[in-house]
């Protein structure tokens, strides 16, 4: 019984309006899914054949084979003929030479409602719209950015209208912006600020050259992502949050930090950044496990692994990715600790990394 | 267990500052604390080493300062001495090599500083080594000696016990005050060896300092640098370039960056009967403390044409290393480095559906070996025991593949016949293999090895020349002149 594309998105955003899933309805529709993407995904079906795992062989998401995010920037992954796709989503290729991955959607309209749903429980908390300062560039500037999509979806659905972007060609339109935080300072009413970390971290800078501090709002937040990228100085997690609450008068527990990826759908957030790391978690569409990143078993439970990701939102690619990234599973989620590049080599061979970063000189 | 690391001569532990740093390995823990000096007490400690090595080190010569070192040698040799025995109980624990790997390693590099093997060092650089402790007549007429600096500075790194001695022993060995930072990874070895040394001959014991700061902590380093007369230094290229410009523009500065070996295998040595003994030679080389070494191999070239063919070989090493990761298993592998492995063979994996490389070993295995039909350039393994082989239609092909990656070449371990061998030498001399050894022996450099192609005593001193005027006319000046 094949299953078709339409099928596949029909079902997916009745699963996502659904609240009373349970762990059987996520195994059956991540079945479904992996069948298609067996079906349909050639470089995907071989790699699964050749470690044994076939529609028949699997019986539940854990044994649907991830594939290594390194592998978005080798293989075209998608079900659809690739000529047939308008939404291509691109990483930003600062690793690995250049070469950048690729996430292919045949429609938005999966990515838009999975980002819409979540975002609305994550951050908007019961807000329907907010006044938003965006620290990211537009679309039009980054048509293949996974995150500029993202941010402009945000402003558009939960955003009102006086909403403002604050990266133009320039960079950082920094008086443009202190206007608009003069005024939301004034006014009564919650702000909020979204873009890339590194961005906040040229507000920050900014703000301390100027002596500037403000204390936005009651309910004001601030959402980051990407971490810094080599974009901005690097800063310790609770450095960074201190830096930002400082500055912008928005207490810790209201800076949430989204971590996403261009070869996903759907995105995880922290509920505020008291604490670093703080737990992580995804909607019911989204699973994650946490593995010894050479055999892809499980680790006990408490102990560091390489994360993998099984997103049903990423239906036209592949849902399961083994990611770079380290973290525990704890009650609720799981905590991200950055990641692991295999750079820390101890010995004085050439590891990948060192070699890549002078290969490219 | 609990162990001190360094040597600080003149410095009671109760002034100094510790940090613990924690190691396990093997089902044992071991504490390890390392010395955090003061910028006073670092500047005070240069200072001491420098006055010392003036007023004592410099008056040796040569033939005793070898002999003292052949005596801390012996001691480490020695398997009922205490020190020896210490190392082999606690060096495992620390890098997490082998026990039994560590013992046969330690003692065959031990061996390289011998008596026998300095004067080797010492005759590689010098055509006659008693110019380090007297003026000697030069060709062009005169007379010179050679200097060490004053104070040396070694910034070493890694993971693979002992290499510090060897620019430890060639500062000894041109009369310089050495202070040595030890690398987190293996804080123990350096620090030992100067202690034996001070066991030996205390007045030689306060000539040298062997320290610890964490690893990018500028402010600790460069109280250090600032010091140095010259500076012998180990690491990744931002590391080293970090130093570089941290360092007084008229220290000497010698790095040494991070490496890359590789093998090549002729099809003259490709029949069946000499295959299977040079696959666990090639074998050997990978495993020997996992790769860590500058001078492991990552790739092996086999060239297609003998009576084995390159993938057969391919199956050939496959084999030895499983059967060395019985006998030696490879240590456990941190989160990153296991990331490093798997992230290597999930490359290889996908390549292999494309058809052009088959991956040997599976992911829970001690190893792993990707086998490539194709001729490919240079490229790094995941470290730990993974290793490339690529086939080519002949050795010489090797050439164009590595020379854009010249900054990472030094080892390479070649069998093949005479005259192919050094054929193939003055080719991949020309674009920057600076050691060619054979299989085997890839981990083993012989005593007196040119590392990374550069003099180990030479590019240390400085020659002050008495010229030959000098010399006529001071014959004038003296008592006996009519």
């Amino acid at each position: 019984m094949d299953v078709t594309e339409t099928q596949i998105i029909a079902a997916l955003l009745e699963f996502f309006d659904r609240q009373d899933t349970t762990d059987e309805d996520f195994d059956r529709l991540a079945l479904l899914i992996f069948a298609y993407q067996f079906e349909n995904n050639q470089p995907y079906r071989r790699f699964a054949a050749a470690r044994g795992r076939t529609p028949l062989a699997v019986r539940g998401w854990r044994d649907i084979p991830a594939v290594p995010i390194d592998a978005f920037k080798d293989l075209t992954l998608s079900c659809r003929p690739t000529e047939e796709i308008e939404h291509v989503f691109m990483t930003s290729g600062t690793t690995r030479g250049g070469q950048r991955g690729r996430s292919y959607h045949p429609t938005l309209a999966v990515y838009d409602r999975s980002m819409i749903l979540n975002f609305r429980q994550r951050f908007m908390q019961g807000l329907e719209r907010i006044r938003m300062g965006i620290l990211f560039p537009d679309e039009q500037a980054m048509p293949n950015s996974s995150l500029a999509h993202y941010l402009a979806l945000a402003r558009r659905e939960c955003g009102t209208p006086d909403s403002e972007g604050f990266i133009d060609e320039a960079g950082l339109a920094t008086a443009r912006l202190l206007a608009a935080l003069e005024r939301a300072e004034a006014r009564d009413e919650p702000y909020a600020l979204l873009g890339a970390s590194f961005s906040f971290v040229h507000l920050l800078d900014e703000l301390q050259r100027r002596g500037r501090h403000f204390a936005l709002p009651p309910g004001s937040r601030i959402l980051d992502t990407g971490g810094f990228k080599g974009q901005s100085r690097e800063l310790a997690a609770d450095e960074f949050y201190d830096a930002l609450s400082a500055a912008l008068g928005v207490p810790r527990d209201r800076c949430i930090n989204m971590y996403g990826m261009t070869e996903l759908g759907t995105q995880f957030y922290d509920w505020g950044n008291e604490t670093c790391p703080p737990v992580k978690s995804g909607p019911h569409w989204i699973r994650s496990r946490v593995v010894n990143p050479l055999t892809g078993q499980d680790v006990p439970a408490g102990e560091t692994g390489v994360l993998v990701h099984h997103d049903l939102a990423h239906f036209n690619s592949v849902s399961a990715i083994l990611t770079e990234d380290a973290g525990v599973v704890v009650p609720g989620g799981f905590r991200l600790l950055g990641r692991v590049d295999g750079a820390d080599s101890k010995g004085c061979s050439v590891a990948v990394e060192e070699f890549l970063k002078a290969a490219r000189g | 267990m609990t162990e001190f690391a360094g040597h600080l001569p003149g410095l009671s532990a109760g002034e100094v500052e510790w940090k613990t740093l924690h190691f396990s390995a093997w089902g044992e823990a071991a504490e390890i604390r390392v010395p955090v000096l003061s910028e006073a007490q670092g500047t005070a400690l240069a200072g001491r080493v420098r006055d010392n090595a003036r007023a004592y080190l410099k008056t040796l010569r040569i033939a005793e300062i070898t002999a003292i070192i052949d005596q801390a040698i012996a001691r480490l040799l020695d398997r009922n001495d205490p020190w020896r025995q210490k190392a082999e109980r606690l060096l495992p624990i620390v890098t997490g090599y082998d026990p039994e790997m560590v013992r046969l390693g330690l003692t065959g590099y031990l061996k390289t500083f011998r008596q026998p093997q300095l004067k080797r060092f010492l005759a590689e650089d010098f055509a006659d080594p008693q110019i380090l402790d007297d003026f000697q007549t030069r060709p062009k007429g005169g007379f010179a000696k050679a200097f060490g600096p004053d104070l040396l500075l070694h910034v070493w790194a890694g993971n693979v016990p002992g290499l510090p001695l060897w620019s430890l022993i060639s500062g000894l060995l041109v009369k310089a005050g050495s202070i040595g930072k030890v690398a987190t990874a293996e804080p123990l070895l350096a620090g030992w060896f100067a202690r034996i040394l001070a066991e030996i001959d205390p007045r030689l014991g306060e000539c040298l300092a062997v320290v610890w700061w964490k690893g990018g902590d500028e402010a600790g380093e460069r109280v250090w640098l600032a010091q140095a007369d010259a500076i012998v230094a180990y690491g990744g290229n931002d590391a080293l370039k970090a130093i570089r410009d941290r360092a007084p523009v008229t220290a000497r500065y010698l790095p040494h960056g991070h490496k890359f070996g590789f093998g090549m295998v002729a099809r003259a040595a490709l029949d069946t009967r000499k295959a299977g003994a040079l696959a666990r030679q090639a074998a050997y080389d990978v495993m020997r403390y996992d790769q860590q070494g500058c001078y492991s191999p990552q790739m092996l070239f086999v060239e297609r044409g003998g009576r084995v063919s390159p993938r057969e070989f391919s199956a050939y090493v496959a084999h030895e290393l499983a059967s060395f990761a019985r006998k030696h298993p490879r240590r456990a592998l941190s989160i990153e480095e296991a990331a490093g492995v798997a992230s290597w063979r999930g490359a290889q994996e996908l390549r292999s559906l494309g058809g052009d490389c088959d991956l040997l070993g599976d992911p829970a295995d001690d190893w792993s070996i990707v086998h490539v039909e194709d001729a490919q350039a240079l490229a790094p393994s995941g470290l730990n025991r993974t290793l490339s082989i690529v086939a080519v239609d002949r050795l010489d092909d090797v050439v164009s593949l590595i020379a854009p990656f010249r900054s990472f070449l030094q080892s390479v371990g070649i069998a093949a016949e005479p005259d192919d061998l050094f054929r193939l030498a003055g080719l991949l001399g020309q674009v920057g293999v600076t050691r060619i050894c054979a299989l085997g022996s890839m981990t083993a450099p012989e005593a007196g090895w040119h590392n990374d192609g550069r003099f180990n005593l030479l590019d240390l001193v400085t020659m002050t020349e008495i010229e030959h005027a000098a010399e006529a006319a001071a014959d004038g000046f003296a008592p006996y002149v009519d």
